[in-house]
């Protein structure tokens, strides 16, 4: 009991164990979380979860339908109250302004258009969130860009982007690679898609679109995917000397190290040089000799 | 103490001691030159800096130079990247001594958000730093105050200090 | 005969001109370009993977820092993505106060520009005078979110406050000086003979190659063709605007100039509509605390200062981070057709081209 009239002391806090040490390498961004989906956006696999899910929720509307059957019937034995009947449940309904987007049957005339065109290459078209996907067959992708550049019902002129992304937990593709194009003229985008997998080089856009030149490069960059003929396929942002491919799900944020250097290290060669260059002055040649 | 225009010979009888040693601070201090060095958005608010609000030539510090050898002092504003470390390394060797640097933002300090594969945690891993100004990016006057920060440094710094390594290999 | 003797020079990563640490390889002969090689990635910070980390709410703090001189276009365009994501719709009010910001920042990022090109040029004074502008601007977003460059203005669904108190005043005081001040600079450089010289067919580049480079922003415009984002696919509050897209033909240096200031002049133009129309109402739409995304791809491009700026998320079900975030950068795409500008030209004029595409690292480099 206490009292309240006699103000209560403060308890003391407990001396923590010892000083506080961050560790380093429990941080967030040092840790590799591994995706276990694909979120791969496509109608059909869409279609698929809406009729498991909905096969799914009628199967447990059957089973307590039937429990319901079986406790009625145990209850009329016993000669109690019957249990009350189940209510199906209807999914809540949010106060808020979400809607979100799913995606939707291809109705656009681009889209229809390319799968009449490409008929078999064409894997599958859709629209979600107002945009026009067209997933083609990832040996006709110049093909398909060919079409959509110089075709007079599509005349998409630009493009506007092209990037890749990572699905490390797909069984028969590892990445996607998409491409963005805009008409100026007809004020429409699209979305090209196409799914590789590891060690395939799909053909360079730079021969439709010169633009793709350097985010050809930058993806082979961030994710590793080579593209086949293209005039100068370098790193672009990393150093030529950097190891692995940052953008890819297995490599750390904070990366393999590279960027913990030092004040004493001599990356840029400078010290070398210099003795180099002292050598010579005093008439000593230590450079190796080329091998021809 | 009168001093009129019509007595021009006054200032010349007037006599100051003071230490070599201050003089030279004093003036090193009063015309620190720095170099035009600018990385990433902190680059944006050093010319805010140098332009016509702020005014940055009130210091003594308003001619960025465009090479390092005329340069006393590099404002590293910005993220130092791997890529750029040798580059901002050779900068400073080719600057003539005394030299001073300012790590301007967090970026330049400690890594700043950029807590990623390429950025180097600090350019004091690759050069010495005299002054670290916090803020993402900092203010114009968050420079100015750290560039008086600066100043005081070196006008409490010694030439013995500076070149000890040489007095006592000299003995 | 005399012997053609091709000289390499490295232009950067420091150098004054190069707007941050853009480094050039060039081959000269004599003073003619031969040859011109734009290296990048001297400013790579790992953005895209920092955000694939961070958490929807998180991310735009780091797309405030791509492109530093025009924050404010960035977040938009984060935003914007984010909700195309989520499929929220965002309040009237909201995106009135959003379409006015976007085009102070506008104006702020073509004040830098003008200041920076004139400053490599050789005219120092528009330096100081544009500065001195772009502090007003700069003193109207530390009013609203209370950071000079670096703001995070919006949220995902809306805007976190109102406008402050005496915002009104402020932005109505800047709008009835500014147009004198445009005139200052061009008196100062539109008929200056040295202004001119160094920029009129300078670096050109025709409206073909600029497609297919796929350039966009003041440069395509320059070019003649009149493809702005805010027109072709309106966003925020710019369907119900009234502005012109202003275009100039002649594709060269000088024809740039003439299209910023210009759209400078629409950019107050539309200023002032928000400021007379702005509708009452909230500023944040409803949303749960915790968004969690589902399997969706979008790409949203708005239209930054520099070009079109497309953001790419892809979203995984019940993830709170994007699994994917690509930004497509005006001036990473831009940069590339540095060569086909430079080549050919004389070794002075590539400051000229590189000031005319108003590059910034931070977004070429993310």
């Amino acid at each position: 009991m206490t009292d309240p009239n006699v103000p209560q002391t403060p308890e003391t806090p407990e001396a923590p164990a010892g000083s506080y040490v961050y560790d380093y390498k429990a941080a967030p961004n040092r840790q590799i979380v591994m995706p276990k989906t694909v979120p791969l956006p496509s109608y059909r696999t869409y279609l698929a979860e809406q009729k498991a899910a909905a096969e799914a929720d009628e199967a447990k509307w059957q089973k307590s339908l039937a429990d319901y059957e079986t406790a009625k019937a145990k209850a009329e034995a016993e000669g109690k109250d019957a249990p009350k009947p189940p209510v199906r449940p209807v999914p809540r309904k949010d106060d808020n302004d979400l809607k979100t987007p799913w995606p939707q049957e291809a109705t656009d005339v681009d889209l229809l258009h390319l799968q009449a065109c490409l008929g078999d290459k064409v894997e599958e078209i859709f629209e979600q969130a107002g945009e026009l996907v067209c997933q083609v067959a990832k040996e006709a992708v110049l093909e398909a860009l060919l079409l959509c550049r110089d075709d007079g019902k599509l005349g998409y002129e630009m493009l506007a982007d092209q990037t890749a992304t990572h699905y490390p937990a797909a069984s028969d593709f590892a990445f996607s690679v998409v491409y963005h194009l805009t008409s100026i003229s007809r004020r429409k985008r699209l979305r090209l898609r196409i799914l590789v997998p590891e060690g395939f080089t799909p053909e360079s856009a730079c021969v439709v679109y010169p633009g793709a030149n350097w985010m050809e490069r930058e993806i082979y960059d961030m994710l590793g995917i080579r593209f086949a003929n293209h005039p100068d396929m370098t790193r672009i942002l990393c150093p030529e000397d950097w190891e692995g491919y940052p953008l890819r799900k297995d490599y750390p944020t904070v990366g393999w190290g590279q960027r913990d250097i030092s004040f004493r290290e001599d990356r840029g060669g400078m010290l070398d040089r210099i003795a180099l260059e002292k050598a010579g002055q005093l008439g000593i040649n230590l450079k190796q000799p080329k091998a021809d | 103490m009168g001093v009129s225009m019509n007595q021009p010979s006054t200032l010349e009888h007037i006599l100051i001691t003071t230490k070599v040693e201050k003089v030279m601070n004093w003036s090193r201090a009063t015309s620190v030159w720095p170099v035009t060095f600018g990385l990433a958005c902190c680059a944006i608010e050093m010319m805010a800096a140098g332009a016509s609000r702020f005014d940055f030539d009130r210091f003594g510090a308003g001619i960025f130079r465009a090479t390092p050898r005329q340069a006393d002092l590099m404002i590293v504003a910005g993220t130092v990247t791997y890529k750029m470390a040798p580059i901002i390394k050779t900068l400073y060797d080719q600057m003539p001594e005394p030299k001073w640097v300012i790590a301007m933002g967090s970026c330049a300090t400690a890594g700043g958000p950029f807590d990623s594969y390429h950025t180097v945690q600090g350019v004091d891993k690759v050069i010495p730093v005299d002054v670290y100004i916090p803020g993402c990016p900092p203010r114009p006057e968050s420079l100015i105050y750290g560039f008086m920060k600066l100043q005081d440094k070196i006008m409490t710094s010694s030439l013995a200090d500076r070149y000890k390594d040489i007095f006592e290999e000299v003995g | 005969m005399f012997k053609n003797e091709e000289m390499e020079i490295n232009l950067g990563p420091q150098h004054p001109s190069t707007h941050g640490v853009l480094r050039v390889k060039l081959r000269l002969d004599g003073e003619t370009i031969t040859h011109c090689r734009p290296m990048i990635g001297y400013l790579h910070r790992g953005v895209e993977k920092i955000c694939e980390n961070q958490s929807f709410f998180q991310g735009q703090v780091w797309t405030d820092r791509m492109d530093y001189c025009s924050a404010v276009a960035n977040n938009l365009g984060w935003v914007e993505a984010n909700e195309k994501l989520f499929g929220i719709t965002v309040p009237r009010r909201a995106q009135y106060i959003r379409t006015m910001l976007n085009e102070f920042n506008r104006l702020a990022s073509h004040l830098i520009w003008l200041a920076t090109h004139a400053l490599d040029i050789g005219a120092m004074t528009v330096f100081l005078y544009a500065f001195r502008e772009r502090e007003d601007i700069l003193d109207l977003n530390e009013a609203f979110c209370g950071s000079r460059l670096t703001t995070t203005a919006f949220r995902i669904g809306g805007l976190r406050e109102d406008l402050p108190p005496g915002f009104e005043k402020m932005v109505h005081k800047f709008l009835a000086k500014f147009p004198t001040c445009l005139e200052e600079y061009e008196n100062l450089l539109s008929e200056n003979r040295i202004w001119k010289k160094r920029t009129v067919g300078v670096a050109k580049l025709n409206a073909e190659d600029a497609i297919a480079m796929g350039v966009t922003g003041p440069v395509l415009r320059a070019a003649g063709v009149a493809y702005d984002i805010r027109k072709a696919f309106p966003y925020a509050a710019y369907a119900e605007m009234d502005f012109e897209v202003p275009t100039r033909t002649e594709a060269d240096t000088y024809a740039r100039y003439l299209v910023r200031m210009a759209e400078m002049r629409q950019s107050a133009r539309i200023i002032q509509q928000c400021m007379d129309g702005m509708p009452e109402g909230p500023v944040m739409a409803k949303l749960p605390k915790i968004l969690r995304s589902e399997v969706n791809e979008v790409y949203h491009a708005t239209e930054s200062p520099k070009g079109e700026i497309g953001y790419y998320l892809v979203g995984e079900k019940g993830s709170l981070n994007p699994y994917r975030f690509h930004v497509r950068a005006p001036g990473f795409i831009n940069l590339q057709s540095l060569p086909k500008m430079a080549e050919g030209g004389l070794i002075a004029d590539i400051v000229a081209a590189i000031g005319t595409l108003d590059i910034v690292l931070g977004e070429i480099d993310r």
